[in-house]
C-alpha cells in the first residue's frame, strides 16, 4: 500500500499541492499500479511470452520422447520437413476454405438474427437469450448430438434428406467422407459461433440513435435504405472487428473439429496429431512457431489498421 | 392497405424468429429425446423426434458411480472452473484497476500486450507447455490446468474489467481519496462493490472456458481421477460404455452448470462481453 505517502493533503485532486508532494504521490501510484498488475504480468510471461521463446528453441532441435535425455539440435531441419510436406499445405488449403467461409457464415447469420431481434415482439428477452445457446453450452455436447444426427445409418439428417424430402439419392457419410465432412464442420461451426457475433452486433444495435431512423424516414427511406445508409455505417467497426478476430481465431481451431470428425485436418488438428499422435515435438514447435509469425504479421498490419490500436 | 401490409410483416417476422429458434434449440431437443429413448429405438433407421416409450435409465446408468464415474468427472470439472473462475476474478481485478486507474511506465506497452495476447489460441502453446508441466512435475495435476486456463482467460478478464472501471465516474474515487481514504480502499469500498455486474460476467466467462476446455485437458490428463468432464465424455465415446442413450443423458447433465450459471447471470455476462470484448 502506499507507504510514504501522507494521506489527504497529497491528493492531487485538490488545489495549490506543491510539486514535491505531487511527484511523491505520483510514485506512489506509479508503485501500486506495478504491484496491482504484477500477478497478472508474471502468470502471463511465464505461461505465454517464455512458451513462445520457448517453442522456437523446440523447433530447432529433434525432441527426445524421454524428458531424461537431451534434445539434439537440428538447425533448421524441421522446417526444411514442414515446408516440403504436402500434407502441410493440404492442411493449409483447407484451414483457409474452413476459415473464410466460417468467418463469413458466423457474421452473416450473426448480423441477420441481431436485424431480426432488435424488433420489438413479444418475448423478446427470452428469444435473446435463448439464441445465445449454441455458444454457451459445453462442445462436447453438442458435438456428441451432432454427430448422432449426422450419423450415416441412423442419423436423422440422411433421413429427412434422403427418404423423406428425396433431395439426396444416396445417403452421405458426413463423418467419415473428407468433402462431407469438411462441409460438417462449415456448418457446424457457424451454428456454434454466430451467436457470439449476434451478441456483439445487437449490443451496438441498440446504442445507435434513433433520431437518425427519424430523419431517414422523413427523407422516405424504406427498410433497405435504413439498414444501407443508417444501420451499416453504424456497424463497420464492430463488423470489422469481429470479422477479424473470428478469423484469427478460426485459423486455430482445433478441438471443435477434431471432435467431430477426424477427417478434416486444419492445421491445429495437424498440430496436434503431430505432437501428440506421432509425438514429433520439433517438428510440431516448427508448425507452430510459422503459424504464429504468420499471424502475428497479420495482427499487426490488419488489426492495426482497421481498429487502429 | 397499410394496416394489411403491416400484418403481413408481423407474420414474416414471426416466421423468421420462430425459424431462427428452432434451427438454435433443434440439437437440444433431440439430445433430450434420445436420452429418454430406449437403446433399440435410438438407433432404429427410421429416426422419430419424440421417444415412444420414455425411459430413465440413461440418467440412471451415468449417474451410477459402478457403472459410470460421471460424478468424478463432474467434480473435477467444478473443481478445476470454479478455482480458476476465482483465481480470475481476483487477478484480473487488481490488474485491470491498475491499467485503468492507475499511472506508470509502460502502462501502455502492457496494454497493447494483453490485446494481442486476446488473439492467442492454445494451440500455439500447447507443445512448448506439454514441455514445462512435464518437466515440473505437474503432468496429470488439476494444478496445470488452472494454472493454463487462468492465463488464457487473463487477457479477456482484464480487458473486460479495465473497460468497465472506466466507467466509474472518477470523482467518486477522488472524493472519498479527499476523505482520507488510500486508493487500496478506494478499491475495495468502492470500485469492486460497483463492479459486481462486471466481475460476475468475468466469472461466468472464465467458468464457461474452463468447463468446456478440452485441448489442455487432453494433453494434460492422463489418470481417470483427474479427468474432467470433456475429456471423460470422449473416452466415454471410445469404450463399451457408449450407449447413445447414455452420451446424451450425460450431455445435458453436462451443460447443466453451465446454462444454470448463465440463465442467472445472463444479463450481467452479455453487457460484459460486449463492453470488453471487442473494442468499440
Amino acid at each position: 500500500m502506499q507507504k510514504g505517502v501522507p494521506k489527504q493533503e497529497v491528493s492531487p485532486f485538490e488545489e495549490g499541492v506543491s510539486k514535491k508532494k505531487t511527484s511523491s504521490f505520483k510514485k506512489g501510484e506509479a508503485r501500486l499500479g506495478y504491484l496491482l498488475i504484477a500477478p497478472a504480468l508474471i502468470l502471463i510471461v511465464a505461461i505465454i511470452f517464455y512458451p513462445v521463446i520457448y517453442n522456437i528453441w523446440l523447433s530447432l532441435h529433434e525432441v527426445s520422447l524421454n524428458p531424461n535425455r537431451p534434445n539434439t539440435f537440428v538447425g533448421l531441419q524441421n522446417y526444411i520437413n514442414l515446408i516440403t510436406d504436402s500434407s502441410f499445405w493440404h492442411s493449409v488449403w483447407i484451414t483457409i476454405i474452413f476459415t473464410v467461409l466460417t468467418v463469413a457464415g458466423a457474421t452473416i447469420v450473426g448480423l441477420a438474427v441481431a436485424l431480426l431481434l432488435n424488433n420489438s415482439f413479444k418475448g423478446r428477452g427470452f428469444v435473446r437469450s435463448v439464441v445465445l445457446l449454441p455458444y454457451v453450452a459445453p462442445l462436447i455436447s453438442v458435438v456428441f448430438v451432432w454427430q448422432y444426427m449426422f450419423n450415416p445409418v441412423y442419423g436423422m439428417v440422411n433421413y429427412t434428406l434422403g427418404e423423406k424430402l428425396g433431395i439426396m439419392s444416396q445417403s452421405i457419410d458426413w463423418l467419415n467422407d473428407p468433402t462431407a465432412a469438411l462441409w460438417l464442420v462449415i456448418i457446424f461451426d457457424i451454428w456454434h459461433l454466430f451467436p457470439f457475433s449476434f451478441m456483439m452486433i445487437l449490443a451496438k444495435l441498440q446504442s445507435i440513435d434513433k433520431s437518425l431512423y427519424e430523419a431517414a424516414e422523413i427523407d422516405g427511406a424504406n427498410l433497405w435504405h435504413k439498414i444501407r445508409h443508417v444501420t451499416l455505417p453504424e456497424l463497420t467497426l464492430v463488423l470489422g472487428s469481429l470479422v477479424i478476430l473470428r478469423f484469427i481465431w478460426n485459423f486455430y481451431k482445433f478441438d471443435e473439429i477434431y471432435l467431430l470428425t477426424k477427417q478434416v485436418p486444419v492445421v491445429g488438428v495437424y498440430t496436434y496429431q503431430t505432437a501428440f499422435a506421432t509425438y514429433d515435438h520439433g517438428l510440431a514447435a516448427a508448425i507452430t512457431a510459422t503459424l504464429f509469425i504468420i499471424v502475428m504479421g497479420f495482427v499487426l498490419v490488419a488489426v492495426r489498421r482497421v481498429l487502429k490500436w | 392497405m397499410v394496416t394489411k401490409n403491416k400484418k403481413i410483416n408481423r407474420i414474416i417476422l414471426y416466421c423468421l424468429i420462430t425459424l431462427t429458434v428452432v434451427t438454435t434449440v433443434f440439437p437440444f431437443l433431440v439430445m433430450l429425446s434420445t436420452s429418454l429413448k430406449t437403446g433399440q429405438e435410438a438407433t432404429s433407421t427410421t429416426p422419430t423426434l419424440l421417444p415412444k416409450d420414455i425411459t430413465f435409465e440413461h440418467f440412471i446408468d451415468v449417474l451410477n458411480p459402478a457403472v459410470f464415474p460421471f460424478w468424478s468427472y463432474f467434480s473435477n470439472s467444478m473443481i478445476i472452473s470454479l478455482s480458476t473462475a476465482f483465481l480470475a476474478v481476483v487477478i484480473g481485478t487488481l490488474g485491470a484497476y491498475s491499467f485503468a486507474r492507475l499511472e506508470y511506465k509502460g502502462r501502455g506497452a502492457f496494454q497493447k500486450g494483453v490485446l494481442m495476447i486476446y488473439m492467442f489460441s492454445g494451440i500455439l502453446l500447447v507443445v512448448p507447455l506439454f514441455q514445462m508441466i512435464t518437466s515440473v512435475n505437474l503432468y496429470d495435476t488439476k494444478l496445470s490446468l488452472v494454472i493454463t486456463y487462468l492465463v488464457l482467460t487473463m487477457p479477456v478478464a482484464l480487458y473486460m474489467l479495465g473497460n468497465y472501471f472506466r466507467t466509474i465516474p472518477i470523482s467518486l474515487e477522488e472524493a472519498a481519496m479527499i476523505d482520507g481514504l488510500s486508493r487500496f480502499k478506494v478499491i475495495f469500498k468502492i470500485v469492486i462493490p460497483l463492479s459486481i455486474p462486471a466481475i460476475a460476467s468475468v466469472f461466468i466467462y472464465v467458468f464457461m472456458i474452463s468447463w468446456n476446455e478440452y485441448l489442455f485437458a487432453s494433453v494434460f490428463i492422463t489418470s481417470e481421477e483427474n479427468m474432467t468432464l470433456p475429456i471423460g465424455l470422449s473416452h466415454l465415446f471410445h469404450t463399451k460404455h457408449y450407449v447413445w442413450g447414455r452420451m446424451m443423458a450425460a450431455s445435458l447433465l453436462t451443460a447443466v452448470p453451465v446454462v444454470v450459471l448463465f440463465g442467472l447471470l445472463e444479463k450481467y455476462f452479455t453487457g460484459g462481453l460486449t463492453e470488453g470484448g471487442v473494442k468499440e
